[in-house]
């Protein structure tokens, strides 16, 4: 792996503006994606994920603020661009398999035609050679290239997986945004597609992002995983490391909600207590209402970062014991 | 999609049938018979009045009756107009329901158009003048009183004004001397619309399918080459003095109908169209990097118009009050003001055969949205 970065995030923060007050979804958050690498966001539901993927490309809804932070994506920071300017980013550059996947095609028109107007959007082909494109990539989906002509309401739930992930291929972009791609599908779908978008990733050398609740998602498809607790990121570090020696409390309850990564699936919202209200959250260590490690000053003051190599946590009293007072 | 066609149809037929019989009691439930209008005269003598009660057949049963007017129906014979004698019925309108035709399509075009052109910006860009200004009058003039309104339209227009004639179907004076009639005129401007329509159709959908890049310019072309042939064509028949007087006692019954009518169509598009943006392909074709246009046209309105054209399918029934009331403010010699007349001077044959027409134009023309609403949604079609 290089370490050439392809997306570096820094002090990322996107608040929603609404009657209630302000929701910090994205608070302060910062990563790098190198090239090839593939990145695992978990947290429970609400945590802030799909709000750093829309901010990423930047897709927001009006009452969204961007208030700091870039996204420098090749050396080009897209919180400066123009809507313009960002339009030729999007797809191009940064593409997204959405959370609602199988409502991401429009009823009316073929998929192969969606794809094509992708493609002629971002010049990337036209007329004949996009039709080219779009047979070689339902070829790299492993989707039947007579479904090119078919309407959406033809395909299967996973047949419509497998044609967003090869919208999103299209334009050969630097990094793929996954959120929760496979979660409306069944379990053996869900895994195959999986493997497969993890192959495509590896054999195109595409730096990649997948969003889940689920750890043992990330844990087999990522190489470096980033945990989210109230739209901080509050671990984060190459998957084994995480895995195996998991600094944060939080990180550990949720390895430990996990017996086995291969096991059965749970999810994140089994975990006791109740996830914090992001209109209201808790001062120092936004955890700590739920940590079984808090002591007085996690109730008061913001936890600092400990580094282990590549590998860091914020936390007054981490778990794994190193560093220990 | 030929299943469906197929469900349409048979429920067409069956909706006619039910038509065609409610017509034949109501008009049966009525005091007195068809033979009154000439039999009840106190000249007529005995003998007469009882053939003439034969000839109209109010002698026979019932049972009988309904059959012979059902078999009329399918064999377009009404009779004999009394008002409009010796003409028969069907003559009558056969000159009258082109007309009819033509306007309720034109403005039902103009005013479907016009909405959703207009409910599709709304949408856009909520809030500002723009909105406040097309919802406000947009409103006002869908809740009008209609005759007061088509009154003003005339006032306006062509008494105060003078731009437009005042009513009617033609200029009598233009027309004392002409060496051609009425109808054939208008039956070749509504070929000529028709062969238009259809060539511009065929472009469009060609276009559409083979992806060319510059289907624009040849559909902007293919308007313009047609409109030059249309104009070079009528132009060297020597009728095109006739053609545009009709043309001209067309714009202020088809404005009006079309003002008063817009609004409905535009605050549904309006709805459907803010209810579509919130659809993830919206949000996926945003992603794809398409411009806003593109998203807007393409995605959202393609979608909204579905419902639209669901509902604009339930509206095309009462539309039918609305061109009765304007052909009547504008003196426009179609079925409507044919349908009114012939109740009042109590010409039951004409009047049970406007009624018929009337209703199998709205059963048609429930077919013909039901088709495209089949075209426009691949759910259906396929
Ligand atoms: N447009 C909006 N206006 C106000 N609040 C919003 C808006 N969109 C999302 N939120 C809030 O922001 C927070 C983060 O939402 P987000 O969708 O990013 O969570 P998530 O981690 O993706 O959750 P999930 O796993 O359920 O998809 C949530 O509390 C949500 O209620
Ligand atoms: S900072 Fe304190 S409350 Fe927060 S996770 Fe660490 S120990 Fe728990
Ligand atoms: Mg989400």
């Amino acid at each position: 792996m290089t370490t050439d970065p392809v997306l570096v995030v820094e002090d990322l923060k996107m608040h929603y503006v609404t009657r209630a007050g302000t929701v910090r979804a994205v608070d302060g958050v910062s990563f790098a994606v190198a090239r090839g690498q593939s990145l695992g966001l978990v947290g429970e539901s609400g945590c802030g994920k799909s709000s750093i993927a829309m901010t990423l490309l930047k897709l927001l809804p009006d009452n969204a603020r961007l208030v700091s932070g870039s996204i420098i994506l090749n050396g080009v920071d897209l919180t400066t661009l123009s809507e313009d300017q960002m339009r030729a980013h999007r797809w191009d550059r940064i593409s997204m398999v959405f959370q609602a996947a199988m409502n991401s095609l429009d009823p009316v028109y073929r998929v192969g035609d969606q794809i094509i107007e992708a493609l002629e959007a971002h010049s990337a082909s036209a007329g004949r050679d996009a039709m080219e494109r779009v047979r070689e990539l339902f070829d790299l989906v492993s989707l039947d290239p007579t479904y090119i002509r078919r309407y959406p309401h033809e395909y299967s739930g996973g047949m419509r997986q497998r044609a967003i992930i090869a919208m999103a291929l299209a334009c050969e972009p630097d990094i793929i945004i996954a959120d929760e791609p496979t979660t409306a599908l069944d379990v053996i779908v869900q895994d195959h597609i999986l493997r497969e978008m993890q192959a495509i990733q590896r054999s195109l050398n595409m730096s990649m992002i997948y969003i889940s609740h689920d750890m043992a998602v990330i844990a087999e498809v990522c190489d470096v995983v980033g945990v989210m607790y109230a739209g901080k990121l509050v671990e984060f570090g190459p998957t084994t490391e995480v895995y195996a020696r998991p600094i944060h409390p939080y990180t550990k309850a949720l390895m430990s909600a996990f017996p086995s990564v291969r096991g059965e699936k749970h999810d994140l919202t089994t975990l006791p207590g109740e996830p914090p209200d992001l209109l209201d959250l808790p001062a120092g260590c936004a955890f700590h209402p739920r940590c079984a490690y808090a002591t007085d000053e996690c109730r008061t003051s913001i936890p600092p970062t400990v580094q282990r190599g590549d590998h860091w946590a914020t936390c007054w009293n981490p778990v794994d014991d190193l560093g220990g007072e | 999609m030929a299943k469906y066609l197929l469900k349409r149809l048979a429920q067409i037929l069956v909706t006619l049938f039910v038509f065609l019989t409610l017509v034949f009691f109501i008009v049966n439930a009525q005091p007195g018979d068809v033979s009154n209008f000439y039999a009840l005269n106190p000249d007529v003598p005995p003998e007469t009045r009882e053939r003439l009660q034969d000839l109209f057949g109010v002698n026979e049963p019932l049972w009988k009756q309904y059959l012979v007017h059902i078999k009329n129906t399918f064999t377009g014979n009404f009779g004999i107009s009394f008002s409009h004698y010796p003409r028969s019925v069907a003559d009558v309108i056969m000159e009258r329901l082109p007309r009819t035709v033509v306007l309720f399509m034109t403005a039902t075009a103009l005013s479907f158009y016009l909405g959703f052109a207009l409910g599709k910006i709304l949408a856009w860009r909520r809030g500002g003048w723009f909105e406040y200004t097309s919802t406000v009058g947009g409103v006002t003039l869908y809740t009008v009183f209609t005759p007061w309104f088509g009154l003003m339209m005339i006032w306006l227009f062509a008494f105060k004004a003078g731009w437009l004639p005042i009513g009617k179907f033609l200029d009598p004076v233009l027309w004392r001397d002409a060496s051609i009639d009425a109808n054939s005129v208008f039956n070749q401007m509504i070929l000529t619309a028709f062969v238009v329509s259809v060539v511009v159709f065929a472009v469009f959908v060609i276009t559409g399918q083979r992806r060319m890049g510059n289907a624009r310019i040849i559909r902007i072309a293919s308007i313009a080459l047609a409109s030059l042939a249309v104009a070079g064509v009528w132009i060297s028949s020597g009728t095109v003095v006739f053609a545009w007087d009709i043309l001209r006692h067309m714009v202020l019954p088809v404005v009006t109908l079309t003002l008063i009518s817009f609004a409905g169509t535009m605050l549904l598009t309006r709805n459907s169209m803010l209810e579509t943006m919130r659809e993830d392909f919206v949000m996926a074709a945003r992603a794809k990097g398409l411009p806003e246009r593109a998203v807007r046209d393409k995605h959202v309105a393609r979608n909204a118009l579905l419902p639209v054209v669901t509902s604009f399918i339930f509206s095309l029934a009462f539309a039918v009050d609305g061109g009765v009331i304007t052909e009547s403010i504008f003196s426009w010699p179609g079925m409507g003001q044919t349908l009114v007349s012939a109740t009042l001077t109590e010409d039951l044959p004409l009047a049970v055969g406007a009624f018929v027409f009337v209703g199998i134009f709205v059963l048609v023309a429930h077919l013909v949205a039901d088709v495209l609403y089949a075209y426009l949604d691949p759910r259906i079609r396929y």
